[in-house]
């Protein structure tokens, strides 16, 4: 470690290497490996582990104050003069803390991918993807120039393609991923546009001179760009009007969904704007913009994640509220300060959503499924995984001292504390944080009270009650079934003849190969930091204001996630599968499950799109017709020429006839 | 080292004009002869060409007096990637065109497009530059016209007789052109040209003019008809050929007789350009949403694609060339690898009707299914691949367009944005067909019979592999070509160097 630590005598930097082994590893990986399922495992665990040293070593620099705070990728672009493109990573605290969180959660990632995919033919494929998906993530984190933003932003795009269709037998799975990928591209467009914008303003490339160069002049410009960055930033992190990708991305295997959800993709809007954030502050439209998009997703998405009858689908809109929630937390900043306030939400959402996913796969190996049905009373029946669920659902709701409540009463209490001072702007976010607070408590209440569920031990205990039954063996009920006459629904003997009923074959036992060690082992890290976390706080990486509490704020947080729980809790008896969305109106439920209906506006938006693109098709297939018959024309021309030109005295004199009528008639109208 | 300069050109068309002569004669040589002669040539012309770039030599001949045409042959930053593309290019359709039994007429055909090419791209005069534009015409038809589609011959024909007389009208316009740009600058070198003085009116005619003529070779919209049919009626050599090296000629072309010397005609026409270059690439990505045949979408995304490299030239900036002149290897690159993959799927299919179910080809042919990826995927300017920095750069550039008007190049450049969305979406409709396949076959397992065979192998696989490698390498590493150019551009002072207010 002595010639590591010592960064200028080390010819790469720790910060290029965060990018360039994972990357290395998705190449190696496709180059070499191909089909053969432990080298790509040990080619993309080599990835994720190196990349997690040396976001430890950047740690460990940057905690020192050692740490280069910029690095070379490819080289200054030659653009000059009009463009001045270094092509530079930067580190600061929070691309540091962020690296270190996509490097853990992309390791446990990769630990529980192997396990999950054991049968799966392209393993190999679907480990390379991750690993560049590291890659693309770790080089927006790091990137200090709008291009290297860009290219690891779309580069983000394209694996979450590849990984939403890695079943590409399915058609659901390979509809979801063209959908991913389009409504996100979409967005992209304005998101490229406007830092287009921002970066030939500023004459540079260089995030952080676009920072300095614009800081100074407010104008309608910088607003301009700003809100078509927030617009790319909605698409990516799947916020109002583009969120309805996200849930339907969960057809995808569950590490692609971990890793997608907590650490990359959706988390990559917080990043860019977390270092556009001294610009945002300075317009209140940007910022109002942003704060209503954030604020009526994260409300949204919580009222949707209560209704879900898929858990996995509630965990995505989860998402699209945890984020609506960061994105409340970049809003609500004052002039002058940082992005600590949705980078500390940032992080810790990546730990307790990464395995709260992770579980929630788990737990569908062992019940097939992941819908209420299936899953209820999951963590009883598999008490392995309780523990596990329990403190990822806790810290998504927020209950102290988990990490989910350190990062979220921060940003209540901020949006409070601003909105008393008169800032419109974190009013609505105070109001839209109430409600996403009182809603996440009541969907892990929800979650929480399903998969611990008593039924099923309930109804197995009943089972064998009936069948110790003496009474009941004695009737003989079964053979009563099999051998009576069928009835028809009012009890009248239905004349055909008796149908032998053959009892069903009982099911085979399905042997679950339970998670290795190495998986078991970094779902335990992510628990702990899932609990811990908080104290992320009292480090020198983020600076807020963690020890003057509003006690009275906090304890009415409380309160209302309690009574909330409460509800959910007597909204759940009697129902099913202890569901408490079970009492909410069937109507309301399928129309929830559809997220809305958003997926059909989304396919009557691209109708008009179709029908524009059959009618230029057909107008293009006459202009070709068009070009071609002018060469048919002039054959047919030549063809009529030379069918005169036959020889005989007769057509050669009326051709000169013709010729000296019309030369006479040019000569007449000429005079 | 002068050699080089002489060998790059003359090798390919003399040796090719000699096999199609020998094919033609009573000699008739053996297929792998043939084979073994053509590849030998267009290697050596590549060994010629890399020789020529790394020493940059020049050669400096009075040619014809009369007219003032010299023999003066040289490289320079702008048009060194293009000699190396084409003379790689030149090598992989030979090398490709093992995969079937290929005629030494086929084969001379080749070697007579890349040798013309390389002379378009080598010589520094412009009367000189407009014969060698020209002597491509004729072996290109030849390999439409007799190595076409044998499926369709009527198309073939038609698509052939079309591709000849319509950039025949353009290299007409061309020479209308160069003639009035050389007769009223007094000189055709092209670095003379460089500097010459005319007036604002004639250098708008010449360039309108040129513009016409070179918009139907390059294409722009509305001068594109004859490509789609030309495309998909030609061998695989030959759409490799048309879209890789044809196209490029076009966009030289334009940057050496336009933008160069006529910076104020330029900045007269560039609007009417821009706005016809940016129809191009909505249009394109349009039409590409519902054509049905791979081969035709993939020669209209050929002008969409096009349409962003001209955007970027009507720029007139620093910025603007460059980012047209690496949106142009990109394109070559790109194009190069779509035609080979698509070529080769149209022989195993039969036909390339997007809508016919078949099995998904991920799983039948993972090599060719890997190269239809990516291909793709460069398409539509993904990240770390070649496509991304052109579209990326001509976003830029026509942001900040120098003395254009400001507001039309900005709604120019979101239309350009929304394009590369409409790219995205007919790029994954082809994969969502083609590469993840239909259910309403079943599925086959991968290992063992005569299924994956069918896979490229051989010649076929070693094409798309280097293709691979080279969308790869451009992607990921930009910094070297950009430097090439922008080591040729600060030579040329017509250029704008400015960017927005």
């Amino acid at each position: 470690m002595g010639t590591l630590s010592d960064s200028s005598g080390w010819p790469v930097h720790p910060s290029q290497l965060i990018v360039l082994l994972p990357a290395l590893a998705a190449a190696v990986s496709l180059v070499l490996v191909r089909r053969a399922r432990i080298p790509a495992f040990v080619v993309a665990l080599l990835g994720a582990l190196g990349g997690l040293a040396a976001a430890a070593q950047l740690l460990a620099q940057q905690l020192g104050g050692t740490a280069e705070a910029s690095s070379a990728t490819v080289g200054p672009l030659p653009l000059e003069p009009v463009l001045h493109a270094p092509m530079r990573l930067g580190v600061d605290r929070f691309a540091v803390l962020l690296a270190v969180t996509v490097a853990v959660v992309a390791l446990v990632v990769q630990l529980v991918a192997r396990w999950y995919l054991r049968e799966d033919r392209r393993y190999a494929a679907f480990a390379a993807t991750v690993s560049l998906f590291t890659a693309a993530m770790q080089l927006v984190v790091l990137s200090d120039d709008v291009l290297l933003t860009i290219v690891g932003w779309e580069l983000m795009g394209w694996c979450s393609y590849l990984l939403i269709g890695h079943d590409s037998e399915r058609e659901k799975a390979r509809r979801a991923a063209y959908k991913a990928f389009l409504v996100t591209r979409l967005a992209d467009a304005p998101f490229a546009i406007g830092l287009v914008l921002l970066a030939t303003g500023a004459h540079t490339t260089s995030l952080s001179a676009i920072v300095r160069h614009w800081s100074g002049q407010p104008s309608t410009l910088l607003t301009g760009g700003l809100i078509a960055v927030i617009v790319g930033v909605a698409g990516k992190s799947a916020q109002v009007p583009f969120q309805d990708w996200l849930p339907d991305a969960m057809e995808g295997p569950t590490p692609a969904s971990a890793l997608i959800h907590a650490a990359t993709m959706v988390a990559a809007g917080t990043v860019v704007l977390g270092r556009l954030l001294p610009l945002l502050e300075r317009s209140d439209a940007a910022r109002t913009v942003l704060v209503l998009i954030a604020g009526i997703s994260t409300v949204l998405a919580g009222f949707l994640a209560y209704c879900q009858t898929d858990l996995k689908r509630l965990l995505a809109w989860s998402t699209v509220s945890q984020v609506g929630l960061m994105l409340l937390g970049l809003a609500i900043v004052p002039v002058g300060h940082r992005a600590d306030l949705a980078l500390n939400h940032l992080v810790a959402h990546a730990m307790f959503k990464a395995l709260l996913f992770l579980v929630f796969g788990w737990i569908s190996v062992l019940v097939g499924g992941t819908v209420v049905a299936r899953m209820s009373g999951a963590v009883r029946a598999h008490p392995a995984t309780r523990a596990l669920v329990a403190i990822g659902l806790l810290s998504l709701a927020g209950v102290p001292p988990m990490a989910g409540f350190v990062s979220k009463d921060l940003i209540v209490d901020e949006a409070a504390t601003r909105a008393v001072n008169g800032d419109g702007v974190s009013r609505i976010a105070f109001v839209a944080l109430a409600f996403s607070v009182a809603l996440t408590a009541a969907y892990c209440m929800r979650a929480w009270l399903i998969l611990d569920h008593r039924s099923v031990v309930e109804r197995n205990a009943a089972l064998e009650i009936v069948e110790d039954s003496v009474t009941v063996q004695e009737v003989g009920i079964v053979e009563l079934f099999v051998t009576s006459a069928q009835v028809d629904r009012r009890g009248r003997e239905v004349g055909q003849p008796l149908v032998p009923i053959v009892p069903e074959p009982e099911p085979e036992p399905v042997t679950v190969v339970a998670p290795d060690a190495a998986s078991r082992l970094g779902l335990r890290l992510l628990a702990l930091l899932a609990v811990v976390g908080g104290l992320l706080v009292t480090t020198p990486l983020l600076s807020l204001d963690w020890n003057h509490p509003a006690w009275a704020l906090i304890a009415a947080t409380l309160l209302l996630m309690a009574a909330v729980a409460v509800f959910v809790r007597v909204q759940s008896l009697g129902t099913p599968y202890g569901d408490a969305a079970g009492r909410l109106p069937l109507t309301l439920r399928s129309v929830a499950d559809r997220g809305l209906g958003m997926d059909g506006v989304y396919v009557a938006l691209t109708r008009p799109v179709v029908a524009l693109a059959r009618l230029v098709a057909g107008a293009e297939r006459g202009l070709e017709t068009g070009v071609h018959s002018t060469a048919r024309g002039a054959r047919g021309l030549a063809g009529v020429g030379a069918r005169l030109q036959n020889g005989t005295p007769t057509a050669g004199l009326v051709a000169v006839a013709l010729g000296v009528v019309a030369v006479g008639l040019i000569g007449i109208s000429l005079w | 080292m002068v050699a080089a300069l002489l060998v790059a050109p003359l090798a390919p068309l003399l040796g090719g004009t000699a096999l199609i002569a020998a094919d033609r004669s009573r000699l008739r040589i053996a297929t792998a002869a043939a084979y073994g002669v053509a590849l030998t040539l267009a290697v050596v012309a590549l060994a010629a060409a890399l020789l020529a770039v790394w020493k940059r030599p020049g050669i400096d001949h009075s040619w014809v007096p009369a007219i003032g045409m010299r023999l003066h042959l040289a490289i320079d930053g702008i048009s060194a990637p293009l000699v190396v593309l084409t003379a790689a290019i030149g090598v992989l359709v030979v090398l490709h065109a093992g995969w079937r039994e290929p005629s030494a007429t086929y084969l001379g055909a080749l070697l007579m497009v890349t040798g013309g090419a390389l002379a378009t791209f080598l010589v520094q005069d412009a009367i000189a530059f407009f014969l060698a534009f020209e002597l491509v015409l004729v072996p290109m038809w030849l390999l439409i016209a007799r190595f076409g589609d044998t499926t369709r011959p009527g198309e073939r024909d038609r698509a052939a007789t079309m591709f000849v007389l319509y950039t025949v009208l353009g290299s007409t316009l061309m020479l209308v052109g160069i003639l009035v740009l050389v007769v009223s600058a007094g000189t055709s070198d092209l670095t003379h040209l460089q500097t010459a003085h005319l007036s604002r009116s004639t250098q708008t005619v010449v360039a309108a003019l040129l513009m016409i003529g070179i918009g139907i070779k390059i294409p722009i919209w509305p001068l594109h008809s004859w490509l789609p049919a030309a495309h998909t009626a030609a061998p695989t050599g030959g759409s490799v050929l048309l879209a890789a090296v044809l196209l490029k000629m076009g966009t030289y072309a334009v940057v050496r007789l336009v933008v160069f010397p006529l910076p104020r005609g330029l900045h007269a026409i560039a609007p009417v350009v821009a706005v016809f270059a940016v129809a191009g690439i909505l249009i394109g990505g349009l039409v590409c949403l519902v054509e049905r045949s791979l081969k035709r979408l993939i020669a209209w995304s050929s002008v969409a694609h096009m349409g962003f490299v001209v955007l970027a030239l009507m720029t007139g900036t620093t910025l603007g060339v460059q980012a047209a002149l690496y949106g142009n290897i990109a394109h070559g690159v790109i194009s190069a690898l779509l035609f080979v993959v698509v070529g080769g799927l149209k022989k195993r299919w039969g036909d390339d009707d997007l809508q016919t179910a078949r099995r998904a080809l991920r799983q039948v042919s993972p090599r060719l299914g890997l190269a239809l990826v990516v291909g793709f995927a460069g398409s539509l300017a993904l990240p770390g691949l070649a496509g991304f920095w052109g579209e990326v750069l001509t976003l830029f550039s026509a942001w900040s367009p120098g003395d254009r008007p400001l507001t039309l190049f900005r709604v120019l450049a979101v239309a350009a944005a929304t394009g590369s969305v409409l790219a995205a979406a007919y790029a994954l409709r082809v994969l969502r067909t083609v590469w993840a396949g239909t259910d309403s076959l079943p599925d086959v397992v991968t290992d063992g019979g005569s299924v994956v065979a069918q896979d490229a192998h051989a010649v076929e696989w070693i094409v798309i592999a280097v293709l691979v490698a080279a969308v790869v390498a451009l992607g990921v590493w930009p910094t070297p070509l950009m430097h090439q150019t922008a080591y040729g551009l600060a030579h040329v002072s017509r250029v704008l160097v400015g960017g927005a207010p």
